[in-house]
């Protein structure tokens, strides 16, 4: 990845560093922000988009809730074996592995929903890491910046309080 | 119409010779299992005569109640059995499908009456005993209940024979080996949806209880009452 | 004084990073001991079930006694942690970790009980839901299936619990090892670049699986229960079975995690992070979890002596003043009238003696999960077949096995995976962690300036 960032030991110089950024112009899909723990009460740190994720959960709890009585119902169906005269298909046992299976489903779906949407897979390299991140540093720079802003965006890092500006790939200055 | 199969213990007639005991080891192959083995609780009787002490010596008396397979209606047993081992034929046989069950024993803890049982160890029979083994019945492996069929190999072979000669079973064609081995006639073996069997007759008799039937298996077994003993140790 | 991030990563990374050879010979004793288990479940295999201590009538004894037992401890972890989470109680943030594994772990151990206790376990299969060539599926009215998807569900989802807020720790060690270490967390952490937007995406779904995961944990022991109150059993068929064993799991579980976060502490030298607050906290809850067992015990208990059925009676009497009073009684000791002082007094309420409550506790309720199922078996209706149970060495060195196994799997956690949640951690230390820019915005402004002042 192509990208120009300064590193900020304290929230408030990287929110500084945002602010800096987009009045300089730069797109917000541009933006960088990394960061080894949530900054989410800053304004930098939060991320404003509602997530659809709870309504995928349910859909997931759905789709297992009907899988989980489907499977129940269905395969003692598909070859009764009445016992006593009991009945084969009881809502109070199926019930239990509805329940179940809907709440599987409704897991599974979460997970799903996060590996997809926050990108994550194994193997996956992360598209920038920086030593001082660990350090609990905060990394704020453009992914991809336009040439024409390059000075501009530099000149705003340095503005905001960052200790040096580097960028990838190439030597850090 | 489907069949019942039922019976009827008269306890007034039981002696507590256990012939029953020992007939239906003979039929069934019920495996030996052993002194220590037995000692530890493990000993295998599908039908087993309860004996009850009561009153104080010297009015002591000794009351005997063969209990087997009750083979209920609503058999605590079946519907816990992961696997469908435990099962009810449509004769309304409480039958145990070996060959499915993994031994989880839930259907014995399940069971009020006992009466189901497990196979701790493989089962042998020393040489020459095997040779007694009866083909008719398989023998059961480790890990696996086992339980009273009702001798379903017997209800099965008297089928065939009915069919054979073209002809309807008769009351009294099946008798199970218990039955057959009881010296006092106390075990009484039959169809219970034929209204006119012995059988049916006497589970209609007032002096007919069903064993635990409080706990609401509706048992198929009826105990008819003893009634030679008045209660104060005196005989009538 | 406040710790920096770097000084904090020293500190919980450590154990990961560094290994000293007396955890290798740790390892190596608890392993063995572990590995008996395994030589003992063998024999008992090529030998037949019979050579553990089960008999007519009691078919179950040690062996479903630790399934119950080590299901119940599974109910610490997640179980608490989501509450704690749902709660957003900030002294959660060094407890949650250690209590998830707990329950990952013991899900693991207590599931291979209803196998080892199989009298045919090479068919074990036979109970899973899948399509066969025996054309013959699952009996799924039995409590036993009931418990296949209740423990899968559970034990499918604590995983997730725990895997999700590992994901950025991972990313911390890929940034901070060297070598092979690199690679594998690489590979671990999925690709974890710590954006606002995968901040947020992990706190909802973690949020999200917080809800989920506490009515499945209270259905997993339900569900435990029902295996015995689905069976007409004296002293089993009971409506108070499922709450009872829900508040017991949940009494068992909490001690586990403090006997777990004790053992952390004194070892990873965590002092400065599992605190004498952590203790106090747990053993506040720990103390309600004992009144609510005693609570549900004196219920139950007096329903069946006032109720005077022979039966129950029969039962009730053998675990009173019969055969198994003496466990009671140590019962009745180590789940209430050793916690309760211990835990009520607060001159009393220090780490040791919170921590000798925890391990009165653990000790009670497994022979809690025993006085429910053998009494019970061995006096069911027909005075006849009444029975007795004596374990044997087989039974014994395996449910030995099974506590190394705990100790053993939780030791390798502990040395893989920072068993603090580094960056919840660090977020405790923000002036503002509880609040979101996004639920106010407002704050984001005031603070800003403040900062660069």
């Amino acid at each position: 990845m192509n990208a120009i960032y300064g590193v900020y030991a304290e929230p408030a110089s990287a929110q500084r560093a945002v602010e800096g950024l987009r009045a300089a112009g730069l797109p917000e899909t541009s933006l960088l922000v990394l960061s080894a723990e949530p900054w989410g009460e800053y304004e930098f740190g939060a991320y404003r988009r509602h997530s659809r994720m709870p309504w995928l959960a349910a859909c997931g709890g759905f789709l297992g809730g009907v899988v989980g009585f489907a499977l129940v119902a269905g395969t003692q169906q598909s070859w009764p074996l009445r016992t006593g005269g009991m009945p084969i298909v009881t809502l109070w046992s199926a019930g239990i592995i509805t329940y179940e299976m809907t709440m599987l489903g409704a897991i599974l779906a979460t997970v799903l929903t996060l590996f997809v949407s926050s990108r994550l897979w194994p193997a996956r390299q992360p598209r920038l890491t920086d030593p001082a991140l660990a350090d609990g540093f905060i990394v704020v720079g453009a992914s991809e910046p336009p040439d024409h802003l390059r000075a501009e965006i530099e000149r705003r890092l340095r503005e905001a309080g960052s200790e040096g500006i580097k960028t990838v790939p190439g030597s850090a200055c | 119409m489907s069949r019942r199969w039922g019976m009827v213990v008269d306890l007034d007639r039981c002696t507590g010779c256990e012939a029953c005991v020992v007939a239906c080891r003979a039929e069934n192959n019920v495996p030996t299992v052993g002194e220590t083995e037995a000692a530890r609780g493990r000993a295998i009787h599908w039908i087993r005569i309860e004996r009850y002490w009561e009153g104080e010596f010297p009015n002591a008396r000794i009351r005997f109640v063969p209990v087997l397979c009750q083979h209920c209606e609503a058999a605590p047993c079946e519907p816990v059995c992961p696997t469908y081992a435990s099962y009810h034929t449509a004769d309304g046989l409480n039958a145990q499908v070996y060959n499915r069950c993994i031994g989880t024993r839930y259907c014995a803890n399940a069971c009020p009456y006992t009466v189901r049982f497990f196979n701790f160890f493989h089962p042998v029979w020393e040489k020459p005993l095997h040779l007694q083994l009866n083909p008719e019945v398989s023998v059961r492996e480790v890990g696996v209940m086992e339980k009273c069929t009702f001798c379903v190999q017997r209800i099965k072979a008297a089928e065939l024979q009915a069919k054979a000669e073209a002809r309807e079973l008769r009351d009294g064609d099946v008798q199970p080996a218990c039955a057959q081995a009881c010296p006092a006639d106390a075990l009484l073996f039959g169809d219970l949806n034929d209204p006119d069997s012995r059988v049916a007759q006497l589970a209609r008799s007032p002096r007919g209880s069903k064993l635990l039937e409080e706990v609401g298996t509706q048992p198929k077994i009826t105990y008819l009452a003893r009634l030679s003993w008045s209660g104060d140790g005196e005989d009538r | 004084m406040e710790k920096t991030a770097s000084r904090i990563n020293d500190d919980l990374l450590r154990p990961v990073l560094e290994t000293s050879p007396r955890f290798y010979l740790a390892v190596v004793l608890v392993g063995l001991v572990a590995a008996l288990g395994f030589v003992a479940w063998g024999y008992q295999i090529w030998n037949g079930i019979g050579v553990a201590g089960i008999s007519r009538p009691v078919f179950w004894g040690f062996y479903i006694t630790n399934f119950v037992f080590w299901i119940g401890i599974s109910h610490a972890g997640t179980l608490i942690s989501a509450i704690l989470r749902l709660a957003n109680a900030g002294w959660r943030r060094p407890v949650t970790r250690c209590a998830e594994a707990i329950t990952v772990f013991a899900l693991m151990i207590g599931a291979m009980f209803p196998l080892i206790h199989l009298g045919r376990p090479w068919l074990a299969f036979w109970l899973f839901p899948y399509p066969n060539e025996r054309g013959l599926w699952p009996n799924f009215r039995s409590p036993l299936l009931w418990d296949f998807f209740a423990i899968n569900t559970y034990l499918l989802g604590s995983f997730l619990f725990l895997l999700l807020p590992m994901l950025p720790d991972f990313a911390l060690v890929r940034d901070r090892a060297r070598g092979w270490r690199q690679r594998v967390y690489g590979w671990l952490a999925l690709g974890w670049e710590g954006t606002p937007r995968q901040w947020h995406r992990l706190e909802t779904a973690m949020h999200i699986m917080a809800v989920l995961i506490i009515p499945v944990a209270v259905s997993v022991h339900s569900i435990v229960s029902f295996d015995f109150a689905m069976s007409p059993v004296p002293m089993w068929h009971s409506t108070i079975f499922a709450p009872y064993f829900v508040a017991g799991a949940i009494f068992s579980g909490l001690a586990a995690l403090i006997l777990a976060m004790a053992l952390l502490r004194k070892l990873l030298h965590l002092e400065e992070y599992l605190r004498t607050e952590h203790f106090s906290n747990l053993g506040k809850l720990l103390l309600v979890m004992s009144l609510l067992w005693f609570y549900f015990i004196f219920a139950e208990r007096l329903t069946v002596w006032y109720g005077n059925d022979p039966a129950e009676m029969a039962v009730f009497r053998a675990t009173q003043s019969g055969p198994y009073a003496p466990l009671f009684w140590v019962m009745v000791f180590c789940n209430f009238l050793l916690p309760v002082p211990l835990l009520t007094i607060p001159r009393l309420r220090t780490i040791a003696s919170t921590v000798v409550a925890a391990l009165g506790v653990v000790v009670g309720m497994w022979l809690e999960r025993f006085l429910i199922i053998v009494p019970a078996l061995a006096h069911k209706f027909l005075p006849y077949s009444w029975g007795t149970y004596a374990p044997t060495w087989v039974e014994i060195t395996i449910t030995v096995a099974t506590f190394a196994g705990m100790v053993l799997l939780y030791m390798l956690f502990a040395k893989l995976v920072p068993v603090i949640s580094v960056w919840e951690w660090k977020v405790g230390r923000h002036p503002l962690a509880e609040q979101r820019a996004e639920i106010s915005p407002a704050v984001a402004k005031t603070v800003a300036p403040e900062g660069s002042a």
